[in-house]
């Protein structure tokens, strides 16, 4: 076994690190505050690459594979969640669709600007009827001639507010279900019909778009249908297994910056005479943290490499992001904790952090659904046929 | 126009901790940087290159473990790089790599313009670069802001006297630059993995040469050994200064020019 | 003792003639500031002396410039057994090439053990140059030195990313051996103001300088330095002393060639900006030298100058946490010393 990275990997991350360090933390509250997404950061770290991080090099990509992506999420969350859910919708689901399933036009035509960061990414599945029952959604498409066409809408949609190009969930055939009666359609959202309703006001990750989208009559037209029509649902399985696995990562930038700053507070604040790092209760907290901290890096490393050599790893996928948001939640929970009023005051960054963790519990499949996806595919192995 | 940059990494100090009682340096992230001034030498380098044809070739500033600076900097712009290799590079100090350099620099069919930071973040040295200038027999200009080149000349802004002034030499021409002077661009992200990978048109970029077939084993002897470290006495906190605010004052103003002066 | 007798003794001025030595002896190129031998360059002769004395050698002194052979003097006085001055029109402010040239000249001649310059622009400039011409080891920005008398080794002892420790470093065979040496760091010698002696005038036909200035840089602007990066700040706090105070601090940030800031307090007077705030909900910083200025110190604000090198503290409480932190505390209200500390730092 062989747990190191390779050197394109470290030369990877330390540029990734700068770019972040530079770019992204100065910005990572004022976003938050003011509720905007940084689309001038979003843009540079298109011209510099990294949007593309794991595509292919002929699709405007830079072939690092999955290894890459998992690097970038970590590097990126670990100063600012708003800005790696962004890069995570963008890349992560909203392009990582049309990569999967795309035909070599459509990857020409759209995945190259969407490495770039010429244009922006979102992935249009979850209804206000259909969040983690997935297959529940209503939006129709009808069959026009060489087009389709599209009403219902979409909610909670990650970039839905600025994307250029939204990966669309819809049923085609209701008698169906999941399994054949659904496609996925690429839309552009300039096409008429497309309609951004309205921007969600949310608890954590606020520099982020959080959108709920209206299709009426949207015509698509048909070369625009991402993989084989009845096949959707495929197509989102294979997206959100990525997702999850690069959520897990983005964990480990959360809970390595609580870490961090946790360490350094222990170091510096003194009570009753002592720094705190003198105390065992701080010791244990902080021993804990690292602990879990270093399982999760090795869990999601291991996965990406089994993404990267092309072997199954959905369920261990399904335990990243369940794991990993569980770990980061921890973790903050705990440094903000160590930091007392401090951790509390909104004038640091933890408060923010507590904030951002949350929703790592909820979104592209909460933490009951990832359990339910890991016993089943426990029990499946036994025979034993689990119906969430 | 050739235009040679040479690098040298350090050890980013924000991961060490210096403790004098303990008499050792604990590295709680080795983690190496490209020098900060050697940084602004390269991206003063790729900035002439923007506007005019000009081949810029990465070269070590010291005998290096690994190649990963030199990469970095093709992954950042940068042409050719070539890593000197070689068990008798290894103790080489700025004395025996400006023989290897110079060498080097006559084998690449020599320099228009040589440029190097001002000073190395860790030891403060400065002289690698001037060395370089008498190897040579070229002009230098230390401590500079920014370089450029027109008309088959070498510009660069400096400070002098409290003033920024501009001056100008020919080639072939040492400038060093301030740390801080440029800010180094980011790396391609397809240059930056191709470098790694050797493939695409960086694919060869990289050359490792053994510094053996440039300069005899004799002229890579050091000048200059380390005999060791000394660590200052521990920081003593919490002095006070006593008596009249003008003397206090007189007795802050020692200090401050004591601290002013390094 | 009879004091009278002493003064007589003194009074025979001590006429220093230097032997035709072959070779050798330690030597130190000269500063020339405002028409003065910088401080830096006696500090050096001081050093030389100790060495030399260890050494069985004499220690030279090297003046170059025009019009300025009087400054010799202040070179015997503060030590030196010899005086070699270049004097000429060519060689009035310093210039590489024509610096270079006499000294590659003299030092090719007298093949000096070893040669001590100044770590200023000057010494900088010319030490590498000479180093390289004549295959000598050269050490930089030397804080302190030791012999090791065996093998007659000057041993330097060189600040570490800016001082966190040193590394000792040593030039065992290769001679010359070539020092420059950080001005303030050697004591200043004592200056015998009975020594003389009678320099010898160099034959000089001085070279061209290579680089040609050609103007003022106008339109440069230096790059602007973040406030965490500052080498120098000067922070307000709430009791700076109102805006009186607070001007003070402006204007000692501005003689120190420092940035201004200050703690929250300095912020709710309106002083500073959020961004010039020193805090860990803040800037954390991290500069050489960092003056607090009526700041009070609390746990956030003494963290976020945890890494700075000197901290300067004045605050008329005795008991504000600040001065736990502080390298050097001023217990006084800042308007009564501030005025003072311009004063003397403007001498």
């Amino acid at each position: 076994m062989d747990f190191t990275f390779s050197p394109e990997h470290i030369a990877l991350r330390r540029m990734i690190r700068e770019f972040a360090e530079n770019e992204v933390a100065p910005i990572a509250a004022e976003i938050d505050r003011d509720h905007q997404v940084p689309m001038e950061t979003m843009r540079k770290l298109g011209q510099v690459g990294l949007l593309g991080v794991c595509f292919p090099q002929e699709y405007g990509g830079m072939g690092a594979g999955e290894m890459g992506y998992c690097i970038l999420m970590e590097e990126i969350n670990r100063v600012c969640t708003s800005t790696g859910t962004n890069v995570g919708a963008h890349i992560g689901i909203g392009a990582m669709a049309i990569y999967l399933d795309g035909n070599d036009e459509q990857k020409r035509r759209y995945l190259i600007p969407l490495a770039r960061g010429e244009q922006f990414a979102a992935f249009g599945l979850t209804e206000s009827g259909a969040g983690s029952d997935a297959a529940a959604i209503r939006t129709r498409a009808v069959r026009e001639g060489d087009s389709w066409i599209l009403d219902g809408g979409k909610v909670f949609i990650t970039n839905g507010g600025y994307a250029d190009v939204v990966t669309v969930m819809a049923v085609t055939d209701p008698a169906l279900g999941a399994r054949g009666g659904i496609t996925a359609f690429i839309v552009e959202t300039d096409w008429e019909g497309f309609k951004v309703a309205r921007e969600e006001d949310k608890m954590g990750i606020r520099g982020t778009s959080t959108a709920e989208l209206v299709f009426e009559e949207l015509r698509v037209p048909h070369e625009n249908v991402l993989g084989k029509v009845g096949e959707g649902f495929v197509t989102f399985m294979k997206s959100l297994d990525m997702g999850r696995l690069t959520l897990g990562a983005a964990c480990i930038g959360g809970a390595e910056m609580a870490l961090e700053s946790a360490v350094r507070w222990a170091k510096t604040r003194r009570q009753f005479g002592a720094e705190l790092a003198s105390k065992q209760a701080i010791q244990w907290k902080i021993a804990d943290i690292a602990t879990e901290l270093e399982a999760l890096r090795s869990l999601v490393y291991r996965v990406a490499w089994l993404v990267d050599t092309g072997q199954p790893f959905g369920q261990l996928a399904a335990m990243c992001k369940l794991y990993g948001s569980e770990v980061a939640s921890r973790a903050i929970d705990i440094a903000l904790q160590i930091h007392g009023g401090l951790g509390f005051s909104r004038d640091f960054p933890l408060e923010r952090g507590f904030r951002d963790a949350r929703i790592g519990e909820i979104y592209e499949g909460t933490s009951e659904v990832q359990r339910i996806v890991i016993a089943s595919n426990i029990f499946r192995e036994h025979g034993v046929r689990i119906r969430p | 126009m050739r235009i040679i940059v040479i690098l040298g990494r350090v050890l980013d100090p924000s991961g060490i901790v210096v403790k004098g009682s303990a008499g050792r340096i604990f590295v709680n992230r080795e983690e190496y940087l490209i020098q900060p001034a050697d940084a602004c030498a390269l991206e003063a380098a790729l900035r002439i290159k923007d506007g005019m044809a000009a081949e810029v070739v990465a070269l070590p500033r010291s005998p290096l473990p690994d190649d990963d600076i030199l990469r970095q900097a093709i992954a950042r712009g940068a042409d050719r790089a070539i890593y000197l290799t070689g068990p008798a590079l290894k103790a080489a100090d700025e004395a025996a790599m400006t023989g290897v350099l110079t060498a080097a620099i006559e084998r690449l069919g020599g320099a228009d313009l040589v440029l190097i930071g001002s000073t190395t973040l860790d030891t403060g040295q400065g002289q690698l670069g001037l060395r370089l200038a008498e190897a040579l027999g070229g002009a230098q200009i230390t401590g500079a802001w920014q370089v450029s080149s027109a008309d088959g000349q070498v510009q660069a802004v400096l400070q002098r006297n409290g003033r920024y002034v501009a001056v100008e030499a020919d080639p072939p021409v040492v400038v060093t630059l301030l740390p801080g002077a440029l800010k180094l661009r980011y790396p391609d992200g397809v240059r930056l993995i191709n470098v790694y990978r050797g493939v695409g048109e960086v694919g060869d970029a990289l050359e490792a040469w053994d510094a053996a077939d440039l300069v005899d084993e004799a002229a890579l002897t050091p000048l200059v050994e380390s005999r060791g470290k000394e660590f200052a006495p521990e920081r003593e906190r919490g002095v006070r200064a006593s008596g009249t605010p003008a003397e206090m004052a007189q007795a802050a103003a020692d200090a401050l020019r004591q601290r002013m002066r390094r | 003792m009879d004091a009278s007798y002493l003064d007589l003794l003194m009074a025979q001025q001590e006429e220093i003639t230097e032997e035709a030595a072959g070779g050798g002896g330690v030597w130190v190129v000269a500063d020339v500031v405002n028409g003065s031998i910088a401080p830096v360059t006696l500090e050096g002769i001081g050093a030389a002396r100790t060495l030399a004395d260890s050494l069985g050698a004499y220690v030279y002194g090297v003046l170059l410039g025009a019009g300025g052979a009087d400054l010799a003097q202040t070179l015997y006085q503060a030590g030196a057994d010899g005086v070699r001055v270049a004097d000429d029109a060519g060689l009035s402010e310093f210039a590489l090439e024509p610096y270079l040239h006499v000294l590659a000249d003299l030092f090719e001649a007298e093949q000096p053990e070893v040669v001590i310059l100044a770590a200023t622009q000057q010494g900088q400039e010319l030490a590498p140059r000479l180093a390289q011409r004549m295959g000598g080891g050269l050490i930089e920005h030397v804080t302190a030195v030791t012999l090791d008398e065996a093998t007659r080794t000057v041993q330097g002892a060189v600040p570490i990313y800016g001082g966190q420790y040193f590394e000792i470093l040593a030039c065992p065979e290769a001679r010359p051996q070539f020092l420059t040496i950080e001005p303030g760091t050697f004591p200043a010698p004592f200056v015998d103001s009975y020594r003389k002696g009678e320099p010898t005038l160099l034959d000089v036909e001085p070279a061209t300088p290579a680089v040609r200035v050609i103007g003022p840089a106008e339109d440069f602007e230096p790059p602007p330095v973040p406030l965490k990066q500052a080498p120098v700040i000067v922070a307000a706090g709430r009791q700076v002393g109102g805006e009186a105070g607070f001007a003070l601090v402006q204007q000692l940030a501005t003689a120190l060639g420092g940035r201004v800031a200050g703690d929250r307090g300095a912020r709710d007077a309106g002083w500073i900006e959020a961004g010039q705030v020193v805090d860990v909900r803040g800037v954390e910083v991290a500069p050489e030298v960092y003056v607090a200025a009526g700041i009070r110190g609390d746990t956030f604000h003494n963290a976020a100058i945890e890494e700075a090198g000197f901290i300067l503290a004045i605050h008329p409480d005795p008991h504000a946490p600040i001065f736990e932190s502080a390298d050097l505390g001023l217990e006084a209200e800042p308007q009564d010393v501030l005025p003072a500390l311009l004063e003397a730092l403007g001498d």
